[in-house]
């Protein structure tokens, strides 16, 4: 069991960058969305 | 989105959820310890799948920079740099698991070999690509810009690899580990492949969506404007 | 072929003018190798136990940087005063251009090169005539010209663009610089041909890789 703690440093760095990409992807979208209503609201005006 | 999309982006989600599951199953049940290097090998399992999915990602960068140079449509633009987004992340995960790997097994955090040092100067070119792109001076002439180096930087990667195996003859990963690859380990590392290609599939999906919507604002903000 | 080389001829020709009355690009970029040479020695030490090694990364450093300076300075000087404009302007075809760059860029990194390497091969108390150095040396500028001769005429189109064509060019023309450096050392230890062919075929295979690639895209960095 000895490096158990390399394993788990490798394995915790993967899935924190993934899952903080994935997240940073999602706030993204959801920004843009609303830029995108905003000014479309402005336009039909 | 229309529903089309949304059924394949939900099956996709689906499909890559279930083989993640999968593949951490395999990785750290159902395959069984390796012998010489011990419970590190596990790293093998995912810094693998991560190398092939950034060299994945730079390929569909050059294919899609060149549909873009030929064709101008926004969308080759769009997953061209989707996938070098996607590409540097992986490629940044490869040049830290690497390490993290090499550490234990061999006692240097760092060796100048062929796939590291290769990696290494991949990831220094795609991030050009991406600072030329937010520094050209309008995102037309960023995109035809990018697309430039998709192509020629995707060109030197068989010269940088050869000229690296020439340079440093030494080769400590030619020899990943001693037993050889047995087929539960070849059916996990197969497992973890599939799953991180589906994981890159998803992202760059979402990616490039992103940059459609990008495109989407700015000629709103013409029709504003006028 | 003929008339395209003419027009290659003229753009290059226009470039050496203008260099000839200004001298602005081979005085600054010279006297900035010769500072590179210079501060390497003195950081590394030029003990006859160090030259073996480190001469060749030295020589090849200057080299380099002088040669990114060159071309920075190649396209901005068209930008500044609007002649990359007038240059578009010429009905010609753009790989015509981009070699006529590339020849005005090669000529400029070969004229330092001349000065360069005879001072440091002094430096280091090495032998001056090295016929098999000049031929290495010739391989890896016209790889550094191909190369960068397209990225600087993209990055003076960038916000920041004298930290962008290094930042391309660099990790780029790595193969380069690894089988030049390797190819000097041999030359320099007095080991046999073929030692240094491997290196030599490296860089004749990135040399014309890149001239071709370069000469197909070079229209889409300069199209408005």
């Amino acid at each position: 069991m000895e490096n158990l703690g390399y394993l788990l440093a490798a394995y915790t760095v993967i899935w924190a960058v993934v899952f903080g990409y994935i997240l940073f992807l999602q706030r993204k979208q959801r920004r843009l969305q609303r830029q995108i209503d905003a000014l479309k609201g402005s336009i039909e005006k | 989105m229309n529903g089309k999309h949304a059924l394949r982006n939900g099956i996709l989600w689906g499909l890559g959820f279930a083989l993640m599951i999968a593949a951490l199953y395999m990785v750290f049940i159902y395959v069984p310890t390796e012998k010489h290097t011990g419970i590190i090998q596990r790293i093998f399992y995912f810094h693998v799948p991560v190398a092939w999915v950034s060299f994945l990602a730079f390929f569909i960068t050059f294919i899609s920079s060149i549909l873009y140079l030929w064709k101008r449509q926004t969308k080759w633009d769009a997953i061209a740099c989707a996938s070098v987004e996607v590409g540097v992340i992986f490629t940044t995960l490869v040049l830290i698991t690497g390490p993290i790997w090499a550490k234990p097994v061999w006692g240097i955090w760092w060796t100048w070999d062929a796939r590291l040092t290769t990696s290494l100067v991949l990831w220094l070119i795609y991030i050009a690509y991406l600072l030329v792109r937010s520094l050209a001076t309008e995102p037309a002439k960023g995109a035809r810009y990018s697309a430039v180096i998709g192509i020629v930087g995707f060109i030197d990667v068989p010269i940088v690899f050869l000229t690296v195996n020439m340079w440093r003859t030494q080769h400590p990963t030619t020899i990943i580990f001693e037993g050889g690859l047995t087929t539960p380990m070849l059916m996990t590392l197969l497992v973890c492949i599939a799953a991180f290609t589906v994981l890159y599939v998803l992202l760059v999906i979402q990616s490039s969506g992103l940059k459609t919507m990008e495109a989407e604002i700015r000629r709103l903000r013409i029709i504003k404007a006028e | 072929m003929n008339k395209a080389f003419t027009k290659i001829f003229t753009i290059f020709w226009k470039d050496m003018l203008t260099e000839f009355r200004t001298r602005e690009i081979i005085i600054s970029v010279l006297v900035f190798a010769l500072l590179v040479l210079v501060i390497f020695s003195f950081a590394f030490g030029t003990g006859a136990d160090m030259t073996e090694m480190t001469a060749p990364g030295i020589l090849w450093v200057a080299l380099t940087f002088g040669g990114i300076i060159g071309l920075t300075r190649t396209f901005a000087v068209e930008k500044e005063n609007s002649r990359l404009e007038g240059l578009m302007l010429c009905p010609v075809d753009r790989a015509v251009i981009y070699w006529g760059k590339l020849a005005g860029s090669f000529t400029f990194m070969l004229a330092v090169a001349v000065v360069v390497t005879p001072i440091f091969l002094a430096l280091f108390n090495l032998p001056i005539f090295l016929p098999r150095l000049a031929l290495v040396i010739v391989l890896a500028l016209i790889g550094f010209a191909s190369v960068g001769t397209l990225f600087s005429a993209l990055a003076v189109n960038t916000r920041a663009r004298d930290i962008m064509l290094p930042i391309l060019f660099l990790p780029v023309v790595v193969p380069v610089i690894v089988s030049a450096v390797k190819a000097t050392v041999t030359v320099l230890a007095g080991a046999p041909w073929g030692d240094m062919l491997t290196w030599l075929q490296i860089m004749i295979a990135f040399d014309i890789i890149y001239l071709v690639a370069a000469t197909l895209v070079f229209e889409f960095v300069v199209e408005e």
